[in-house]
């Protein structure tokens, strides 16, 4: 990818991701025999976000906020501008940290619990972008992301369990039900970002679209440099991730971190051991 | 860009029981389940009165409930409308003129709709927020303190001061008790 096209790109991914979750509301809703609202929902709320008034409970609380939409943006911009995968996925985690920061400031307690769960979410999915990134590497030789989109492998013939690992820990990655603790809506209101209002709040929603981008930009690695099974892939993986949303109910955060540890990586560890096996 | 006109297009919603029999916090629910369906007006049920705009009220108000009443009205930002569901939220309904309850949450804040029924029903409820759409649009983003509260001026060089935000909702729900005792 080019550098203008991969800057141009990462400009405009609110509005590719707010049509994500325009149209995901959508899918949720049929999912629920219901109409939905319409596409352009996200924006609306957008536009209304910006005209309420916003409070602040201290400056540096707000400012996390804004630096959970940066950082989130950045290790964007790292993975479509073809950087290191590894980097992007410790500058996704830095933007977590600022948002459990941010959680962990103010001294209400739906807040701070918000914040704990935030952690406990990233304890369970991070090995498994990283042992992903491995695998990708086992399978290409290179972390780099513009040298694996034009790679002649197709990763996913190689790693089908990383692959089922992978797409099992996305609603954790995107806070969707059976693993929406660290926001659970019913519950602690929304978690870590309760007390966020007004524009602020309108950054960390903004950051959660970028976050899909994210989080299904890594599923479109796995085709390697055949793009259309990518897309057919990233389709694929969104909708088994909102059925899987609709059809559960949330579990604990033992529940969780066991299902991670336990299932999903050793899962991901089979498969990395019979490749390098099969290598040898 | 007119941003006015986005107001009516995602209002989101907080809902708050104060000491009503649960009949209106069904049908509030009944609203917001498949069969009505009010999320393809962008109406979402947030419970978070830091991110809301419309505050539905159920229930004649209690003594007890009546400052958490004030303080998540007060934690509301501007713009906000407030519709009160059911006869109880209106003018206490049944238990009107009981030791324990205060006669309608139109005591205590300013209430724009008011929506009847033992209980409401589910179109009237959707009638009513449609109705408080509109003043919501009319509405400015400028600071409104609660109609009952007496000094607003001085309550309102507080809140310029930045003063700790406690204290401001202790002193405004002091000042609205005060103001009941005539």
């Amino acid at each position: 990818m080019s550098k203008e096209l991969s800057l141009i790109l990462t400009l405009l991914s609110p509005v590719i991701g707010g049509l994500i979750y325009g149209f995901e509301r959508i899918v949720r809703a049929r999912m629920q025999n219901r109409q939905g609202p319409p596409l352009l929902q996200p924006f609306y709320d957008f536009l209304k976000l910006m005209d309420k008034r916003s409070i602040m409970i201290h400056s540096f609380h707000a400012f996390m906020g804004i630096m959970y939409l940066v950082g989130t943006w950045f290790s964007l911009y790292v993975l479509l501008s073809g950087g290191d995968i590894l980097i992007a996925i410790f500058f996704h985690v830095l933007s977590l940290a600022f948002l459990v920061v941010g959680g962990f400031s103010v001294r209400s307690p739906y807040s701070v619990v918000g914040a704990m769960r935030e952690l406990i979410h990233m304890l369970a999915y991070e090995p498994i972008f990283v042992l992903t990134a491995a695998g990708l590497y086992l399978v290409t030789g290179t972390f780099q992301v513009s040298e694996l989109l034009k790679t002649d492998t197709v990763p996913i013939l190689s790693l089908p369990l990383v692959f089922i690992a992978f797409i099992l820990s996305l609603p954790a990655v995107l806070k969707k039900s059976p693993f929406d603790i660290a926001e659970a809506h019913q519950e602690i209101i929304g978690g870590p970002e309760i007390e966020y209002s007004g524009k602020f709040y309108e950054a960390v929603y903004t950051a959660k679209w970028i976050e899909y981008i994210y989080a299904f930009f890594f599923v479109f690695l796995f085709a390697g440099s055949n793009y259309l099974l990518g897309a057919i892939l990233v389709v694929l993986s969104f909708f088994i991730v909102n059925l899987i949303d609709n059809s559960t109910a949330r579990v604990t955060f033992r529940q969780m971190v066991s299902f991670h540890w336990y299932i999903l990586i050793p899962l991901v560890v089979i498969n990395l051991m019979l490749l390098a096996l099969w290598r040898a | 860009m007119n941003l006015k006109k986005y107001r009516t297009k995602s209002p989101w919603i907080l809902h708050y029981n104060t000491g009503s029999c649960n009949g209106c916090d069904v049908e509030i629910l009944a609203c917001l389940a498949p069969k009505y369906d009010i999320e393809r007006f962008g109406i979402l049920n947030r419970g978070n009165p830091k991110q809301s705009d419309i505050l539905l009220v159920t229930g004649p108000v209690t003594k007890r409930a009546r400052e958490r009443l004030i303080r998540l009205y007060m934690e509301m930002p501007e713009p906000k409308v407030v519709v009160a569901v059911g006869v109880c939220a209106c003018t206490g309904g049944v238990f009107r003129g009981m030791y324990n309850v205060e006669n309608g949450v139109d005591k205590f804040i300013p209430v724009d709709v008011y929506v009847p029924g033992c209980a409401a029903r589910p179109e009237n409820i959707i009638d009513g927020v449609v109705r408080a759409l509109e003043i919501l649009e009319k509405k400015k983003k400028d600071l409104q303190l609660t109609r009952k509260c007496t000094g607003t001026e001085e309550l309102e060089y507080l809140l310029g001061k930045q003063l700790n935000r406690r204290k401001i909702v202790a002193e405004g729900t002091r000042r609205c008790y005060e103001s009941r005792r005539d």
